[in-house]
């Protein structure tokens, strides 16, 4: 198992928002957490990435017992995190962005290699690499944000709501650079609001609900599953 | 592609980065003219020491959200350990004036005040600023800024207290006759000063954009979030920027003992003026504070040479207000400022 | 805040209270300050000297909190335009005759309109950046009074006649207690009405007070005017007292002088400053006159102490007052704590 949690506390301050969420993902696995707005997917994420303490429970990592740790050791072991708001460096170019993912990386040529992998997967992001992260759009920025966690080499991607606030035609994009990585062998796990969309293209999914994991199982279950068709599909 | 190349040039020109450089040359070139090159040497002088104070202060603001107003404190701080290391040798040099420590003694001196610094400022980080991380965020421009307001009335009396409020200078670092440069005579020192300070923006302007760790420092700067998630050791970051802003103050402290002696409020003046410089260029990058301290330069020696000496607090204050009211985010400002306060 | 009795239910001299904005602890205290100097020690001239600049800078921490505290833009330069109120007041007294008293309110409004000026430029600004403007004009205002010596003397100082012909302290004791209170009255009503309101929205969120109909303009520059015509009036009484004037007065010190005494107290309280002043400022001086042969611990004291506050305490006086004291079971004693509003 790459990435287990069990029984997690998460939350801010006085606010607990998570109860108990407990969760595993194997190596190569394309999983994906899914609920309403409020439910506490990206705190999940959060914690995991240890930008937020837990307030009990575990994260065990690749056999190893991660809670509690700061963001930038969890990121050291092979985690990165993609997250909603990008928080790119925008007075950056492209490419200072790009190899500021791989901070932990030290070896020039492993760093290399990645950039090369990483404008392979996005060519736009190579024929803009001059230009400063802030001035780009949406979607370019999108797939910057994506491209910067992956040249840390990642074992683990968490990527949380790839879709907001793009044009659906960007949406889709995105949807497929992630295809590729799965099909590249990367364990990614995919919070989304865009419910219909991840359940075709992920394996298995998890149902969060005012902070507790309500249903899970494969992603083609779910999406026949009566609850999960009412609450978030709408039919 | 050249026309394009004058396009560019003539959009720069137009824009209030290149307005103000530009007008800031002409008027150089003009007042030193009319009044005599000195003019133009002190302003490089003073400029060179202003641009190291006010670029540590934009890595305290920029980078840890930090309104330094004890920054001052740490060119007094460089300018008491340059005395104190360069009393003996200077004592020493004068038995022995072949010595090779004739050339190397001030360097010394002022290495040991740069060593101060970064010290006293990891302790301040120690003592003062990470206590208040630690237990809260909140309202942290207004809480760290008062923070400072204290360290620096500290720092002052304890100068006093220990040290005594008496002048300690020296007649001069590198003895010898003044270097002429086209009839106009300067002060060894003041060359010297002057490219110590050269030496150490271009260190430093080069350490920021190429180097892995100031990219990191940079980073942070832009966003904490996101340097924390590509593996950032914030806490790290945040020791090395406080020790190197505040080497920067003392550097130029210890450089200019010959100029500045030491007693427990010379810090105030480059502190105001460094402010200046930081409110006026904006929050913007190395090199925008850098420009900003040879334009406030400018504007100190001018006002000296033409209104008097005393006026250089008015003019300059004036002056900036003025353009603050048309460009409130200073000539060179960036986006940044919009993140700094909310 | 609100009251749940309302005021019909209210005797006599709880409503008097409210009115005065005081708690009966409060009454108390200022009932103590006005008998202060009749009890000994307290009733040598020296002391009443100290208890003096206590009020003076009691009097400009409640000022200076109506902007720091409520629309949370410390006036960086508020000692200046203290001192550029006290030197327009000696200077009408001078040169033009006008009565001290007269003069006083007069340096006020002078003082004032220094603050309308700041508050109109600094208005594109925020937070650290308008502290900082306020500092610079403070700076230039300090400069130019040095300069300006065929009008202030510069340096040597402005000699100015005293508000009472008598050697004693007690009636300039008395007078700037009388001022405290008033200023701390006008103050908080201020803060009550409608436009303390406005101040607070424009304070926590700008935008958002802009937003729900406030004008920020108005309000800010109100508000700049204001507390700078506080620091004016009580600039004259610094002018009229102390009967010499240099551009000191002015200087930044003075400024982070009376910042401390108004975070230490408790930033938004308005009150919390007017309570610490006396007893801190007091010590200080203490400090000051005993160890004179190590000139300058007083001030390490305050720093010590100011930076100890902002790390554990930012709530300062009033905020552990609020919290601790402020709620014992004793129903008399709760009583006395908050009175009945």
């Amino acid at each position: 198992m790459l990435l287990e949690v069990k029984n997690l506390d998460a939350g801010y301050g006085y606010l607990q928002i998570l109860r108990s969420v407990s969760l595993n993902i194997d190596k190569g696995e394309y999983v994906c957490i899914i609920g309403p707005n409020g439910a506490g997917k990206s705190t999940t994420m959060k914690s995991i990435i240890g930008l937020i303490a837990p307030m009990g429970g575990t994260v065990v990592f690749n056999g190893e017992d991660i809670t509690g740790m700061s963001a930038s050791q969890i990121t050291t072991k092979g985690i990165s995190f993609v997250s909603e708001e990008m928080n790119l460096f925008v007075n950056m170019s492209v490419q200072e962005n790009l190899y500021m993912g791989a901070y932990t990386i030290k070896d020039k040529k492993i760093q290399k290699n990645r950039l090369d992998f990483v404008f392979s997967l996005f060519p736009r992001l190579a024929e803009r690499k001059a230009q400063l992260a802030g001035t780009m759009s949406g979607g370019e920025r999108k797939m910057l944000a994506i491209g910067r966690g992956m040249m840390s080499d990642p074992k683990l991607l968490l990527v949380d709501e790839p879709s907001f606030g793009l044009a659906p035609q960007l949406v889709a994009n995105v949807f497929e650079s992630l295809d590729v990585l799965k099909s590249q062998g990367v364990t990614i796990l995919l919070v989304e609001q865009n419910v219909t969309k991840t359940l075709a293209v992920t394996d298995r999914g998890y149902i969060l609900e005012n902070g507790k994991i309500g249903l899970k199982g494969k992603s083609r279950d779910l999406a026949d599953n009566p609850h999960v068709r009412k609450v978030f599909l709408g039919v | 592609m050249s026309n394009n190349y004058g396009s560019k040039f003539l959009s720069w020109i137009k824009s209030a980065a290149g307005l103000s450089i530009v007008v800031t040359i002409v008027v150089a070139v003009v007042a030193s003219i009319a009044s005599g090159p000195y003019l133009l040497v002190n302003t490089v002088v003073t400029g060179g020491m202003l641009a190291l104070v006010a670029t540590g202060l934009t890595l305290m603001l920029g980078v840890l959200n930090i309104p330094m107003f004890a920054h001052g404190e740490f060119f007094m701080i460089g300018s008491l350990a340059a005395f104190y290391v360069f009393t003996p040798i200077s004592n020493y040099t004068n038995e022995n004036p072949d010595s090779i420590i004739v050339v190397f003694g001030p360097l010394i001196a002022m290495a040991a005040s740069t060593i101060i610094g970064a010290i006293s400022g990891i302790i301040a980080e120690k003592l003062v600023f990470g206590p208040l991380r630690r237990r809260s965020t909140d309202d942290w421009v207004m809480n760290s800024f008062l923070l400072t307001v204290g360290l620096s009335v500290l720092l002052i009396n304890l100068h006093q207290l220990v040290f005594g409020a008496d002048f300690k200078g020296i007649v001069g670092y590198w003895s010898g006759m003044p270097i002429s440069i086209y009839d106009v005579f300067i002060s060894r020192d003041r060359v010297m000063a002057f490219m110590i300070a050269a030496v150490i923006v271009v260190l430093f302007w080069f350490f920021m954009t190429y180097t892995r760790t100031g990219m990191a420092i940079r980073a942070v700067s832009q966003d904490i979030t996101g340097a924390q998630i590509v593996g950032i050791d914030i806490e790290k970051i945040v020791l090395l920027t406080i020790s190197l802003a505040c080497a920067l103050s003392a550097v130029a402290g210890g450089s200019l003992l010959f100029m500045y002696p030491s007693y427990p409020t010379v810090g105030l003046e480059p502190l105001y003026m460094a402010w200046f410089v930081v409110i006026l260029s904006g929050l913007g990058n190395v090199l925008g504070a850098v420009a900003g301290a040879f334009i406030v330069a400018l504007l100190k020696v001018i006002t000296v040479e033409y209104i008097g000496a005393g006026w250089d607090f008015v003019i300059p204050s004036a002056l900036i207000m003025f353009i603050l009211i048309f460009k409130p985010s200073g000539i060179f400002g960036s986006d940044v400022r919009g993140a700094l306060d909310k | 805040m609100s009251s749940t009795i309302t005021s019909r239910q209210m005797n006599p001299f709880d409503k008097i209270l409210d009115k005065l904005c005081l708690t009966p602890a409060g009454f108390c205290g200022l009932a103590l300050l006005f008998v202060l100097p009749f009890i000994p020690p307290f009733n040598q001239e020296y002391m009443l000297r100290w208890l003096i600049y206590c009020g003076l800078i009691a009097a400009m921490s409640v000022g200076f909190d109506l902007t720091a505290g409520y629309i949370s833009i410390v006036n960086f330069g508020y000692a200046a335009v203290s001192g550029f109120g006290g030197y327009s007041s000696a200077l009408l007294v001078i040169n033009m005759g006008l009565s001290p008293w007269i003069a006083m309110i007069a340096g006020g409004m002078t003082a004032g309109f220094i603050g309308l000026i700041i508050g109109m430029i600094s208005l594109r600004l925020r937070g650290i950046f308008a502290a900082c403007l306020s500092w610079f004009f403070g700076l230039a205002i300090m400069g130019l009074t040095i300069k300006l010596v065929w009008l202030t003397r510069g340096q040597l100082g402005l000699r100015t006649p005293r508000l009472f012909e008598t050697d004693s302290n007690v009636p300039f004791y008395f007078l700037i207690i009388t001022l405290l209170f008033f200023i701390y009255l006008a103050c908080k009503w201020i803060v009550r009405s409608k436009m303390g309101l406005a101040f607070q929205a424009i304070g926590q969120n700008m935008d958002a007070a802009r937003t729900s109909g406030i004008n920020p303009v108005y309000y800010r520059v109100m508000n700049f005017t204001i507390s700078c015509a506080i620091a004016g009036v009580l600039g004259g009484f610094y002018a009229h007292f102390y009967g010499i004037l240099t551009p000191d007065m002015m200087h930044t010190s003075k400024t982070v002088e009376i910042l401390a005494v108004a975070y230490i107290g408790g930033r938004g309280s308005l009150w919390g400053g007017a309570v610490i002043a006396f007893p801190f400022i007091f010590l200080m001086e203490i400090v000051r006159s005993t160890l004179s042969n190590l000139p300058g611990l007083n001030l390490v004291i305050y720093a010590l102490v100011l930076i100890l506050v902002m790390i554990y305490y930012p709530g300062g006086f009033s905020y552990f007052y609020d919290t601790n004291i402020r709620k014992p079971k004793n129903k008399a004693l709760r009583y006395f704590f908050n009175g009945r509003a």
